[in-house]
């Protein structure tokens, strides 16, 4: 048996290593290599041409300032937002729970637009109801512009800062708070010294995510940043190898090498600090209830915002979607643009050969990929939770790399792959990458479903004569199901919306969703787009839906 | 320091009811002296030292700690608790985990703007009364159990507080290190001539560190005295009860004799430390485990002589806890383990009427 185990354990690592290896290794080749046909002739010119551009400068001052602000953004509203919810009697406290979860159901591409939709300067309704009610002959906003990057951005990382913090804040031991007041120090001086600085570890985490998820972004940057001409990193590399004529995969894997080198480090510097804010939760769970701030006066106003933030993450997004899918140009909400509504742009969508394909193609890398990533999962999870050995621990730390890998230039690094084999620009390709990037999204749920099951369970099923595989699909499997459906809801989800990497190793033929929402959004089709996207968001919210459902089934037979 | 306790009364509501916390409450804390507040959870003690300290606002009364009022309902002040000069020692110490043992003591002398210079000496002094030199650079998530209960003493203690509040400090202890811990503190204290508040649902830790113990149930004080007196001579029932283990046995007072009253009960006719009860009133007669002694051979002269069946014998190390059947009643007794007993034996066992209480019913 154990003999089994470690043969298991080292085929995952093959297979877990080849997926996540190979781009980097590609990556690092290609880089030095002469271009996509002349593999294998070694330079170092491509490095030399890529530090020494002089648009480069720029865009890494663009990039430094996008990713330090979005991400400065996001952490303030989240600590604001969790230090209400856990530490003032706020009403409707429900509403932050919706906040922390539902932006997610919302793909960034989508929500990148709707902002474009709302603020652009030629036709955003925004400006074109300011235009009309103060007499201006111009659009006072432009979200086209750093600042309308940074405000997207910020807004789209907002909740996962907020689930870094909020736990963080909600097992603070208010006693720490109280004593210092005993010791004599007023409300602003504890917060300053004592709240804050034991928070800090939490704080840090939140905003070195964020730094690592805007870095990797690449739906604001194209959506927003491009047409202003502001270029970050990603929107660079992308410019290298998808436009114009002469596409240098190169040059690309060269300034990849640093973006992905940065990732890597801040996720090393997130796992340090995670480890460290956890050493901070020092108390025990018997000291008195945390006392609740009267927000007196400020409650109304306090919570008005915070019913403005949810309603600009949430409802604003979709519902300038659905408006715009209906109306025939951009116009400002009128009951002459009622009067105008039809379904014109969902006809022409459903009627085009591309976007049906889009829609086909993402629809099967949804159904086999997360099918297939979740099978593979199983099994890694398995490993890594059962068989604690030194092997398992290298396949864990494998398993979860691709966290840190930025899309765009994991995706440069899969084409210097792909290319050598004949799996270039076919569904098998996009399919690989996905599975190979998505992995640990489909590991965490199984895994942590692992650690539910006693392995006295899986013991007494051998002793019963029955053999590891058996047991895995007679016992092991049948108490799994609820973390399988999350675990392929979660990446399926994530599989209709993916962007980063499609814009990459998509080609003609193996056009997705969001490559095809990339391309109205690049056109102005603001009316297509938005009913392409809302067929997208209906996949996305249907398969949350059903999940929850079947969860909930599933925990009232295990009653 | 003397805290003055005028008619404190808090309350909660809580599933649409409302919970009296603190139901009139009237005391004073004499200055220094070691006071603790004793009773079981729910009863309010931690809500009355938290209103004392400021970090709970009490619903109507005033408090005063010396001869400054730090809150009235009616003269509508509110010190807040900064501004009250107190120490305090949490249940959970509060040691904050991202500052080193010195900076944790330093700081409610930083907070006080002093010099540097005098800040160091003050912290290195106090660490050393609590034993802990030597430690001022160690991280405080470093720290055992034990050593940060001595920090948090040094931090309540380095300003020269007015009154040092105790919230179960030993609480989060083990067993062995919280009886160390409990002698330390009463050493520490005793050296100290400090105003102290105590708080503990450990009858143990109460008797043993305090120079008054007021007992407190469903947010009201039901009795105040020694250690001593608590224990041995307790008004109440519930106090009595409370305080240590007792067998709780109904009676009807018959008698004054010879500075004793006497009682008839379910043990037969009982005489007892005196109790100014009327005769034909009922009471409850109240026997510590530990008094009730065995009597082997002859019979002695004084004292209540019982005749009894042993219903059960449990070893727990030091003695046999032995149930006792007396016609209907049963009584628990701690005797010694070389006592040649086993079940179903008849025994015969006297009990000195100085430790035969009576207590209102």
């Amino acid at each position: 048996m154990n003999s089994a185990r470690t043969r298991l354990t080292w085929l995952l690592i093959a297979i877990v290593g080849a997926l996540t290896v190979c781009p980097v290794v590609m990556l690092v080749l290609g880089s030095f290599s002469e271009g996509l046909t002349a593999f294998g002739h070694f330079t170092v010119d491509k490095y030399v041409a890529a530090y020494t551009d002089p648009g480069f400068y720029e865009v890494m001052v663009n990039t430094g300032i996008f990713v330090l602000a979005s991400s400065l953004l996001s952490t303030l509203l989240a600590i604001f937002l969790a230090y209400l919810n856990t530490r003032t009697d706020i009403p409707f406290k429900f509403l932050f729970k919706i906040i922390s979860i539902i932006p997610m159901m919302i793909p960034h591409l989508l929500f990148a637009v709707s902002w474009a939709l709302l603020l652009n300067p030629s036709n955003g309704l925004i400006n074109l109801g300011l235009k009309d009610a103060l007499g201006l002959d111009s659009a006072p906003l432009n979200i086209y512009s750093m600042w309308g990057m940074i405000l997207v951005e910020g807004l789209l990382d907002l909740p996962i800062a907020y689930l870094i913090i909020a736990p963080a804040m909600a097992s603070f031991d208010v006693a720490l708070e109280e004593s210092s007041r005993v010791c004599g120090a007023g409300t602003w001086r504890t917060l300053l010294r004592i709240t804050l600085p034991v928070l800090r570890p939490a704080i840090l985490a939140a905003f070195i995510l964020g730094v690592v998820r805007s870095l990797a972004s690449f739906a604001v940057p194209s959506v927003i940043g491009m047409p202003g001409r502001v270029h970050v990193l990603a929107t660079y590399l992308y410019e290298m190898i998808a436009t114009g004529f002469a596409t240098d995969y190169g040059k690309a894997a060269a300034v990849g090498m640093s973006v992905l080198v940065a990732s890597v480090t801040l996720i090393v510097v997130y796992r340090a600090l995670t480890a460290e804010s956890e050493k901070f939760v020092t108390i025990s769970s018997r000291g008195f209830r945390p006392s609740v701030i009267e927000l007196g006066k400020a409650r109304t106003p306090l919570f008005g915002l915070v019913g403005l933030l949810s309603f600009v993450l949430i409802v604003l997004p979709v519902a300038v979607l659905i408006y715009t899918s209906l109306v025939p140009y951009s116009m400002v909400p009128s009951a002459k643009a009622f009067s105008m509504m039809s379904l014109k742009h969902w006809s022409d969508v459903l009627g085009d050969p591309i976007s049906l394909l889009s829609l086909k193609n993402s629809l099967f890398l949804a159904v086999v990929g997360a099918t297939l990533g979740v099978i593979l999962s199983i099994f890694v999870a398995y490993v890594i939770v059962k068989v604690k050995t030194r092997a398992a621990g290298i396949l864990e730390s494998l398993s979860y790399l691709s966290f840190s890998f930025p899309g765009i230039v994991i995706g440069v690094g899969f084409m210097w792959f792909f290319v050598q084999t004949p799996l270039y620009a076919t569904i098998w390709a996009l399919l690989l990458g996905y599975i190979a990037t998505y992995l640990p999204y489909g590991i965490r749920p199984m895994s942590s479903a692992f650690i539910q099951i006693h392995s006295h369970l899986e013991e007494s099923s051998l002793v019963c004569g029955a053999s590891p595989l058996t047991t895995m699909r007679r016992i092991i499997v049948p108490l799994l199901i609820p973390g399988i459906v999350s675990g392929w809801i979660l990446m399926a989800s994530m599989f209709v919306r993916e962007l980063t990497l499609s814009v990459v190793l998509s080609r003609p033929g193996t056009e997705v969703l969001a490559v095809q929402i990339l391309r109205f959004s690049e056109d102005g089709l603001w009316g297509k787009l938005s009913a392409l996207g809302m067929v997208m968001i209906l996949i996305s919210t249907t398969l949350v839906v059903v999940a929850t459902m079947v969860g909930n089934r599933f925990k009232a037979v295990q009653g | 320091m003397e805290i003055r306790i005028c008619g404190v009364s808090k309350y909660y509501t809580s599933d649409g009811k409302i919970i009296k916390a603190l139901d009139d409450v009237n005391l004073t804390i004499p200055s220094n002296k070691i006071f603790t507040l004793l009773g079981p959870s729910g009863s309010g003690k931690t809500t009355l030292l938290r209103c004392i300290v400021g970090l709970e606002t009490p619903d109507v009364g005033e408090i005063s700690i010396g001869d400054e009022v730090v809150w009235s309902k009616d003269k509508n002040i509110s010190v807040p608790p900064e501004k009250r000069g107190l120490g305090m020692v949490f249940q959970t110490y509060a040691i904050w985990p991202h500052m080193n043992v010195f900076d944790n003591v330093a700081y409610p002398l930083q907070v006080r703007n002093m010099p540097k210079d005098e800040i160091r000496q003050r912290v290195a002094e106090t660490l050393r009364f609590v034993q802990m030199e030597g430690f001022e650079r160690r991280p405080a998530t470093k720290l055992s159990g034990g050593q940060q209960q001595r920090v948090a003493l040094a931090r309540a203690l380095v300003a020269e507080p007015r009154v040092i509040l105790f919230d179960e400090p030993l609480s989060n202890l083990d067993a062995k290190l919280r009886e160390e811990t409990r002698k330390e503190l009463r050493a520490f204290l005793g050296k100290l001539q400090i105003t102290a508040v105590y708080v503990t649902h450990d009858r143990v830790e109460a008797l043993a560190l305090s120079d008054s113990i007021a007992v407190m149930r469903a947010g009201q004080i039901v009795e105040i005295g020694t250690p001593q007196k608590i224990y041995f001579d307790a008004d109440h029932r519930f106090v009595a009860d409370f305080i240590g283990r007792a067998n709780l046995v109904k009676a009807t007072v018959r008698a004054e004799e010879g500075g004793c009253t006497v009682v008839d009960s379910g043990l037969g006719r009982i005489v007892c430390q005196h109790r100014d009860i009327p005769v034909g009133s009922e009471a409850t007669l109240c026997i510590r485990p530990e008094f009730i002694r065995i009597v082997s051979g002859a019979a002695p002269a004084a004292g209540n002589l019982v005749n009894g069946c042993i219903e059960s014998l449990v070893f727990v190390g030091e003695v046999y806890e032995v149930e006792i059947g007396v016609g209907d009643e049963h009584l628990l007794a701690r005797i010694d383990p070389g006592a040649k007993l086993k079940e179903g034996d008849s025994v015969s066992f006297t009990l000195d009427p100085a430790h035969c209480l009576l207590v209102a019913i």
